[in-house]
């Protein structure tokens, strides 16, 4: 990782929503701390509501703090708020931002034109981010018609079209099907390779292990945890579930004797689930099965859910460097 | 540039949206209602009165529905989070899409003179074509003002619709967009000479009228003087409206 100054800078960041005198106030980030070099790319991992969205509105400029600091590029979001403009793009999920009735070029066009691009040099970065997000044969099509994987490529655009040095991606792979999916993979990468800081939020495990240096867990508006991707990978083998039809009960018992195995749970009417926690574990179990002559046997990757309760509770608040 | 790249955006989106050109639909057929009355009333003498009317309506009305809820709709587009995170202007922008929906809206002018000649055959001249163009050019300028102070203040309103729809009529009748402030109640003249539109509709009458016209310049200068407070009041009001959605957190709401 660059030995560089921060991308981004968060000290102390609250963010609340409600509180008046009918509403309950809801905390959506917690005095969080975060920091991250330059080049690198974070994933933010966690479920709805944990406070993903809420950082990244706060470091794009379009929601203010209830306290404490964040910086983008070495500028304050509250008080530089147009510098930080400038170095930063963003890309929300879903499929609303579009002007629909206007074909892909011209939504580019105008977002390319509030980053100050004009002539020529718009023409080319237009032409080049239609070209890098397979837009091209498209681009003079009414992006109403456009497919959502399509409509999600031309927001990526978008967000790139100021040639920002700090990436935003809240969800981005939403709606996307798996083959956009593993070609935005490649893209972070790109990004990457490009000396970009990207902070990318995503429900899925297997993608932030895909993609980050660094992934944070997030939860009720607290970081719970910061770790390299090897470490993800670690807790996804940890907690993988085995499920089984037909065991005889003298393989059950010699499954709940098995190192690593922390329960055997019966399925009505005669499936059993065994549930791991150590990394050996499952691939153990499945030896097992396949020894005692189990022929229907699956294995399941553990939820965000259950790593939360089962890796998390363990670690506390620890954030390792 | 920020003002110039919204304006753009605007020509291009305004002729996909269909709805936004109702007021120019519209406009012909109300040049044919004051006309046919004026005509019935043997008063061939209204016929500019019947042709600005019509023009003039399109101009608020198109400021009110179209160029007032550019930010509300932006809102519910899903794109207002992404306009203000980038390192134009908001305000700027907004004041180029609505200057552009008021460049379109003058359109309205000439559809009622056309309509005029081509249903009735009725040609009306202006006596005083330089008085009426920089009449015209002055009054989009500070309709554009007034609209921006309008998307502001609706973004910003729950029920924006009912403020839209209410806002209609009571400013035909203080614009003296259909009869002359001069012939409503004294009481009513005082509020309607705080209304831009009215120095418009009458300074556009006379400039239609062969009759010298008077006082140009300070006419003018009204018209500009109380665009320019709506320029100055939308500008802020659209930082203001901005801040505060960042502030609440309901930038995003649709």
């Amino acid at each position: 990782m660059p030995d560089t100054d921060p991308a981004i800078r968060v000290e102390r960041l609250h963010r609340t929503f409600g509180g008046g005198r009918r509403r309950r106030e809801t905390v959506a980030l917690d005095h969080i701390d975060l920091t991250i070099p330059a080049g690198e790319v974070h994933g933010l991992l966690g479920p709805n509501g944990a406070g993903k969205t809420t950082l990244c509105k706060i470091l794009s400029t379009v929601l203010l703090p209830t306290g404490g600091t964040a910086t983008v590029d070495g500028h304050d979001v509250v008080r530089e708020t147009a510098a930080v403009r400038r170095s930063v793009g963003i890309v929300f999920g879903g499929e609303r931002g579009l002007y629909t009735r206007l074909t892909a070029r011209a939504n580019l066009e105008f977002w390319a034109a509030l980053y100050g691009l004009r002539g020529r040099g718009l023409s080319q970065r237009v032409d080049a981010l239609l070209e890098r997000f397979g837009l091209t044969d498209r681009a003079h099509e009414r992006v109403e018609g456009f497919s959502r994987g399509m409509k999600q490529r031309l927001h990526l655009a978008r967000g790139l079209v100021g040639d920002p040095r700090v990436v935003l991606l809240d969800e981005p792979t939403t709606g996307m099907d798996p083959v956009a999916a593993h070609d935005f993979r490649d893209l972070v990468r790109e990004l990457r390779a490009e000396g970009r800081t990207v902070l990318l939020t995503t429900h899925d495990m297997a993608e932030a292990e895909a993609v980050c240096d660094r992934v944070s867990l997030v939860d009720g508006g607290r970081i719970l945890a910061t770790e390299r991707p090897a470490t993800l990978g670690t807790w996804i083998s940890r907690y993988a579930s085995v499920e089984a039809r037909d065991v005889p009960p003298s393989t059950v018992d010699e499954l709940r004797a098995l190192p690593g195995v922390r329960a055997v749970h019966h399925v009505p009417p005669d499936r059993i689930r065994v549930e791991t926690g150590a990394e050996d574990a499952a691939p153990a179990v499945l030896r097992l099965l396949v020894d005692a002559g189990v022929g229907d046997v699956s294995t399941a990757l553990p939820s965000l859910a259950d790593v939360y309760l089962h890796v998390i509770g363990d670690r506390g608040m620890r954030v390792n460097k | 540039m920020s003002a110039l790249a919204g304006f753009r955006f605007q020509l291009r989106e305004l002729p996909h949206r269909p709805d936004h050109l109702l007021a120019l639909v519209t406009a012909p057929l109300m040049t044919l209602v004051f006309l046919a009355i004026t005509r019935h009333a043997g008063r061939a003498d209204l016929a500019g009165h019947a042709v600005l009317a019509p023009a003039l309506i399109a101009l608020w009305q198109m400021a009110l529905l179209v160029a007032g809820e550019l930010v509300a709709a932006e809102r519910e587009n899903g794109s207002l989070e992404a306009l203000v995170a980038t390192p134009s202007s908001f305000a700027a922008v907004i004041i180029g899409r609505v200057a552009a929906v008021t460049l379109v809206s003058l359109l309205g002018f000439v559809e009622a003179w056309l309509a005029a000649w081509a249903v009735f055959g009725v040609v009306v001249t202006v006596a005083h074509p330089v008085v009426f163009a920089a009449t015209v050019l002055v009054s989009a300028l500070a309709m554009a003002g007034t609209a921006g102070l309008m998307s502001a203040v609706f973004v910003l309103t729950r029920s924006a619709r009912t403020f839209q729809n209410s806002l209609s009529y009571p400013f035909y009748v203080l614009g003296g967009v259909i009869v002359p402030v001069s012939l409503l109640p004294d009481w009513l003249a005082a509020p309607s000479r705080a209304v831009f539109l009215s120095w418009s509709s009458d300074l556009l009458r006379d400039a239609v009228d062969a009759s010298t016209v008077e006082g140009v310049l300070p006419r003018l200068g009204a018209i500009a003087g109380l665009g320019f407070l709506g320029l100055c009041a939308g500008l802020l009001a659209l930082r203001r409206a901005v801040d505060r959605l960042r502030r609440t957190g309901t930038l995003g709401h649709a």
